[in-house]
Formats: structure tokens, C-alpha cells, sequence
């Protein structure tokens, strides 16, 4: 029965099934058929709950179709899709093995009725995309991949605890919406912060990300995030406190995207700039807000893995991802380079491409709830986000000054990858309407007016002027082969050292304290020798013939004994 | 770019279409097309001034005004961040990918040869 069959399951088969297809074209069309059949499995499904299962006694919900939830799950399929397409040219079981049951994890995440499903799923997403990292090969990428690890699994682990303590105590076991307040709820609500890359608990993200393979970081870019953000929208819609998690999210990362040299790095920044923007909404909470949480979610996953897979095809082409090492490719990368200018223009939300039609849901919702404050910062931050990713990325890629670069122009199938993906930027943009029908509530909301479209392209132009002025005389930072710290310095640089420190102090005092007791233990050890020694004054002091009155006494003990007895 | 003139017949007729944007004299074009263009919306503005959910949208030329400032602001602060957290590439050491080759045989390099 397929309407009994999770979604999931037709991932983790069709990974299953990759094993026996032959390396080559066969593999690579399969990996596109596969999110196909399961756009068309959950299209077909309608809304509802199927496959509902027990476990430990818990009766358990595997697939909740609702509108919010179907949202995610067909853009989890088209970036499925898209990202196998940009990989057509792979022939690694890992990473195909990997994209497909990842991509599996996080849609049966985004379907699961309740907390103990969302965990198993939860941890299946650390454990396939892991090896999107590990793919490269490298000792660097290892390690990497090995923090990547930690921070997924213990956001798991967190999660499970959250629900053990919420289940113990409200006997609840379904994922609806929860009130923060008890420690169960606030463990589930860290374990989604640490997936949404909340501040302080994100730098797993711009560390990970740049580290994976070509193909890799544009899957990985679709899903772990975004479900974070589907699971904090299913949780904790309405939580005020997440208003001013994702102001600051958007703010602090457009800072160190715009002094960041390796430009997947500048995107991974990007990426959680973005994200604020949802999580803003999340906590406003209504249903226009949810409805620009998704939109934007949906719009964000593919202009991002668009700006991704441009970057990509460069560094396929060139072997780096540096600005410092890059200028001047538009010559001979062309189209790489317009795909690459719409990813732009989406992102910064210029009119009639898909950025403008989905964060101005968030950024109305916001203004109707009067957050003006809020609001200023969120339209201080799409400037900021005009700088890195609208200009810093495709203006140091394929313009700015020439690196003497000539690369070929991206391979065909990654090409018709950026050509698919930009064409759903401008669709979207142009006809938001396709888009609003899919989302969780009604949408009664008219974008292109007068005032908002004047508004936001006199911001975007003259953000646009205050670059060109600043570049003309010299003020922008230049590009330079250097790292930036970030908070991920006080575990992967201070923490060590501290730690070295302690062995080391510990491992002096115990020499110390060690050298300390054996010099006692030898002066008295001296000491003895010295007074009962063989030369010792008391043994020297001893009657010489003290051997012959013990005998005597002992056998005048024994006589008595005898006598007695 | 090396001195003498460049080949660029081997190019696709698409990035030898975009060439036009070397040189000073474009360049300058651009610029001031982009410095008109923020003319007219200004213009614009004055005719006719924008509504919206708060007081301060109504000043004129608003969203310019925040737009250049808030820009140029980013930029400085970020100038500033980066005297504060600039490394070296190799800080992190053989645990980072920061200064790894990007393995070879991953990779689908093709030049066009000049």
C-alpha cells in the first residue's frame, strides 16, 4: 500500500538500489528519479496522517501531511533534485549513497506526527551528511567533519533528553506547538537552535560547510537548516524570544561575510543571515509571518544552492573558492556568471526575482505587529545582505580584478542544474502566486506596489551606489588570504590550550608533590639506616652478648612451660 | 592582465559580449547610469511620497538614505572587525581546510589556453 509507505523509505531504497545500478549515467538518472517519485508520492498523498506505527507501546505517527509540512517536503525534493543533477558527473557510491539518504532523513523529519520519530530522523541527517564531508579526503576535511559530528549527534541527544523530560511529564508524545517553560521543552528548543545555527551555537555551519566536497555543500545547504526551521515553526510559532534570536542572526553573520575570503564560507555566513530572517518570523508567529517563514524557506533553498553551485562550478573549474585567488572569469564562464547574478539578485530581494516576493512576507508581519525596531534592523540587514551576496560573490568571482584565470565554462549538467534552479528564481519572483498557494494559510497580500517597490529599490540602489563609491576610492576591504576568528575559537583554539595548560600544571604538581613524598620517605629510610643500621649508632650500642641472654631466656620460658603442662 | 592585447577568440561569444565592462571608460558609464538611476528614484519619491506601516517611511528618500548609510556603515564596522579576528590561513593548522589543495582528482579543471 504506498499510502502506508513514508517517504523517507523511498530514499533510503532507492540508496539501497544504487548499489546494484552500475557506476555511470544509469546511478546518475536514478538520483533524479528518485526525489521525482517522491514529490509525486506526497503530491499524490493529499493531507492527512498515514502510517501510523507503535513502538515501546508509544503509538507513533510517521507521515503528517499538512501544509506546512508539504511545503518543506517538495522543496526538500527539488533541491533533492537539483543538487543530484549538479552531481550528474559523480561516481562515488559515498556520496551518492549519502545525498540520498540524507535528503530521506530530513523529509521523513519534516513528516514525522511526533517527537520520538523527528529524533530517529533527526540523528539520521547527522549521520548521512557527515560523509558529504568526509568525501573530500583530506585530513583537514576529516576533522572537520569530526566537529561536524559532535554538534549534530549532541544536538540529537539533546533532543531525546527534551523529549524524555516532556514525555514524563505531560504524557505527550505528538510534536505540536509547545510553551517553553519546563526543562524538557527548553532542551527541544536548544536542540532545534543548534541545528537553526542559532548565535554562539553556529559556527558548525560556516566551519562545515566550506569544508565538503564541490557537490556536497550544495546538498548539504538545502536541509539541515531548514528543517531546523520547520521544526521550530511545528514547535515553538509565536515564542518572542525568537524575534530577537533572528535579529541577531541576521546581523552579526553580514559582518563577517563581508571580511571572509573563501567564498563558501562568505555563503555559509549568508546562509545564516537568512535563516534569522525565519526565525524572526517563527516568533511573530501569525499567519502571515509563518506563511513568509516558508515562502522564504522555500525561495531561500534554492537561490542559495544557486549562489552554492556557481561558486562550485568555479571551483571545479579553477580548484579554488578563494576571492583573493579569483577576478575576472565572466570571459570565459559566462553563464556561470549570469546564473550566478540571478542567485544574486534573489537573495538581495530586487524586484521580480523570488527574494522580494518572500522576505517582504516577514518584513509586513513584523511592521503589522509594530516591532519597529525589530523591522529597522531586518531592512538594515537585506543591505547587508546586498553586500556579500549580492555583490561580494558574483563581483570577486567573475569581475573585480582579472586573476588570469581562463577556465572552461561549467560542464553541461551543471549548467542545466543553475539553468533549472535560476529559471525558479525569476518564476517565482514574477508569479509569487504559484508559490503562495502551496503555503500553510491563505496568503491576502499584494507585493508589487508602488511603495514597496519604490522603497526597496531605492535601498538596493543606493546600497548599491554607497559600494561603487567605496570601491572607486579604495575603502572596501580588499580581499586577502587570511582566516577571521569566530566563536568556534574558544573550542577549537582556546579550549585545547586551556586544557594543555591544566595537563600541563597538573602534571608539574604531581611531579612536585611525587618528588616532594620520595624525599621524605628516603630522609627517613636515611634516618633508619643511619641510628639501626649495620653501622648505626643503636646497633652499635647493642651488649654483644644479647644473642646468648635471649636463648637464655627463651629456653627458661620453655622449662617453665614443660613444667606447668 | 598581461600587456599585450588578449586573444579572446576562443571565448564564448557570451563572455566576449561582457568584455565591454573593462576598461575606464565603461566603467565610469556604469557608474554614473547607477548614480542616475538613484536620481530618478529620488525624483520619483518627491512626486509622490510612500506609505507604509510606520512614520519613518514617509520621510522622503527614506530607504536611500538607510540603504547608502547603512551601507557604508557595514563596511567600516567590518573594517574594523577585521583588525580585531584577522588570522593567519594556517591559525587552525592540519585540522582545517583552510590552507588543503583541493584534491586534484575531484576536480574537472579546463582552461582555455591564451
Amino acid at each position: 500500500m504506498f499510502d502506508q509507505l513514508p517517504t523517507a523509505y523511498i530514499f533510503f531504497a532507492a540508496a539501497a538500489v544504487l548499489f546494484v545500478l552500475p557506476k555511470g549515467t544509469a546511478r546518475s538518472a536514478w538520483m533524479l528519479i528518485t526525489p521525482i517519485l517522491a514529490a509525486w508520492h506526497i503530491w499524490s498523498l493529499g493531507l492527512g496522517n498515514f502510517a501510523p506505527y507503535t513502538f515501546m507501546g508509544l503509538e507513533l505517527e510517521a507521515m503528517r501531511v499538512d501544509k506546512l509540512s508539504r511545503v518543506f517536503i517538495l522543496v526538500f525534493c527539488l533541491a533533492s533534485f537539483l543538487g543530484n543533477m549538479f552531481s550528474w558527473h559523480l561516481r562515488d557510491t559515498t556520496q551518492q549513497v549519502a545525498a540520498l539518504a540524507y535528503a530521506g532523513s530530513a523529509i521523513g523529519a519534516a513528516l514525522a506526527g511526533d517527537l520520538l520519530t523527528l529524533f530517529f530522523y533527526w540523528e539520521g541527517t547527522a549521520l548521512a551528511s557527515v560523509f558529504l564531508i568526509w568525501a573530500r579526503g583530506t585530513q583537514g576535511a576529516f576533522a572537520t567533519g569530526m566537529r561536524y559530528l559532535i554538534i549534530q549527534i549532541g544536538s540529537g541527544v539533546v533532543l531525546i533528553a527534551g523529549v524524555a523530560l516532556f514525555y514524563q511529564e505531560t504524557g505527550v508524545i505528538e510534536f505540536d506547538r509547545m510553551t517553553l517553560g519546563s526543562l524538557g521543552t527548553w532542551l527541544i528548543f536548544l536542540s532545534f537552535g543548534i541545528k537553526c545555527a542559532f548565535p554562539l551555537m553556529h559556527n558548525w555551519l560556516q566551519d562545515s560547510y566550506p569544508a565538503a566536497t564541490i557537490t556536497g555543500t550544495v546538498v548539504l545547504s538545502a536541509f539541515t537548516t531548514k528543517l531546523a526551521v520547520y521544526a521550530l515553526a511545528r514547535g515553538f510559532a509565536g515564542t518572542e524570544i525568537l524575534i530577537y534570536i533572528g535579529v541577531v542572526m541576521t546581523l552579526f553573520p553580514i559582518f563577517f561575510a563581508e571580511i571572509e575570503n573563501d567564498l563558501r564560507r562568505v555563503l555559509a555566513y549568508s546562509l545564516n543571515n537568512q535563516l534569522g530572517f525565519m526565525v524572526v518570523g517563527v516568533g511573530i508567529g501569525t499567519e502571515m509571518a509563518l506563511n513568509g517563514t516558508a515562502s522564504h524557506a522555500f525561495a531561500h533553498i534554492l537561490y542559495k544552492a544557486l549562489l552554492f553551485m556557481s561558486v562550485g562550478a568555479v571551483m571545479f573549474r579553477t580548484g579554488t573558492s578563494k576571492a583573493s585567488e579569483l577576478g575576472g572569469l565572466y570571459r570565459t564562464m559566462p553563464l556561470t556568471a549570469v546564473f550566478c547574478l540571478i542567485g544574486a539578485a534573489s537573495i538581495s530581494a530586487f524586484p521580480f526575482f523570488s527574494g522580494f516576493v518572500t522576505k517582504s512576507l516577514t518584513l509586513s508581519a513584523v511592521a503589522k505587529e509594530h516591532y519597529q525596531y525589530v523591522w529597522l534592523a531586518l531592512v538594515f540587514a537585506s543591505a547587508g545582505v546586498l553586500s556579500h551576496s549580492g555583490i561580494k560573490i558574483p563581483f570577486f568571482t567573475f569581475f573585480a580584478h582579472d586573476s588570469g584565470k581562463r577556465p572552461a565554462e561549467a560542464p553541461r549538467h551543471m549548467l542545466i542544474a543553475m539553468g533549472i534552479t535560476s529559471f525558479l528564481c525569476i518564476f517565482i519572483g514574477v508569479f509569487p502566486n504559484t508559490l503562495y498557494a502551496l503555503l500553510p494559510y491563505e496568503v491576502a497580500y499584494e507585493n508589487y506596489t508602488f511603495d514597496h517597490v519604490l522603497g526597496q529599490m531605492q535601498l538596493l540602489c543606493f546600497a548599491l551606489l554607497a559600494f561603487a563609491v567605496l570601491y572607486r576610492i579604495g575603502q572596501h576591504p580588499p580581499e586577502i588570504r587570511a582566516i577571521n576568528l569566530d566563536s568556534d575559537v574558544t573550542y577549537r583554539k582556546w579550549a585545547p590550550s586551556v586544557l594543555g595548560l591544566l595537563v600541563m600544571f597538573t602534571a608539574i604538581f604531581w611531579m612536585k608533590f611525587i618528588g616532594l613524598v620520595r624525599g621524605k620517605i628516603e630522609r627517613m629510610i636515611g634516618f633508619l639506616h643511619h641510628s639501626h643500621g649495620p653501622d648505626g649508632a643503636r646497633a652499635a650500642s647493642w651488649p654483644s652478648g644479647a644473642m646468648v641472654l635471649n636463648i637464655a631466656l627463651l629456653l627458661g620460658f620453655a622449662l617453665i612451660v614443660i613444667y606447668v603442662s | 592582465m598581461s600587456d599585450h592585447k588578449e586573444d579572446a577568440s576562443s571565448y564564448p561569444a557570451l563572455g566576449r559580449w561582457f568584455m565591454w565592462v573593462e576598461g575606464e571608460r565603461n566603467q565610469k558609464r556604469m557608474f554614473w547610469a547607477l548614480a542616475m538611476l538613484c536620481v530618478l528614484l529620488m525624483v520619483i519619491n518627491l512626486f509622490k511620497p510612500m506609505h507604509g506601516y510606520f512614520s519613518v517611511e514617509e520621510i522622503r528618500w527614506f530607504y536611500g538614505a538607510y540603504g547608502f548609510v547603512g551601507f557604508t556603515g557595514l563596511i567600516f564596522v567590518a573594517k574594523g572587525l577585521r583588525r580585531i579576528v584577522k588570522r593567519p590561513e594556517g591559525y587552525y593548522g592540519q585540522n582545517a581546510i583552510d590552507t588543503e589543495v583541493y584534491p586534484e582528482d575531484q576536480l574537472g579543471r579546463k582552461d582555455h589556453h591564451v
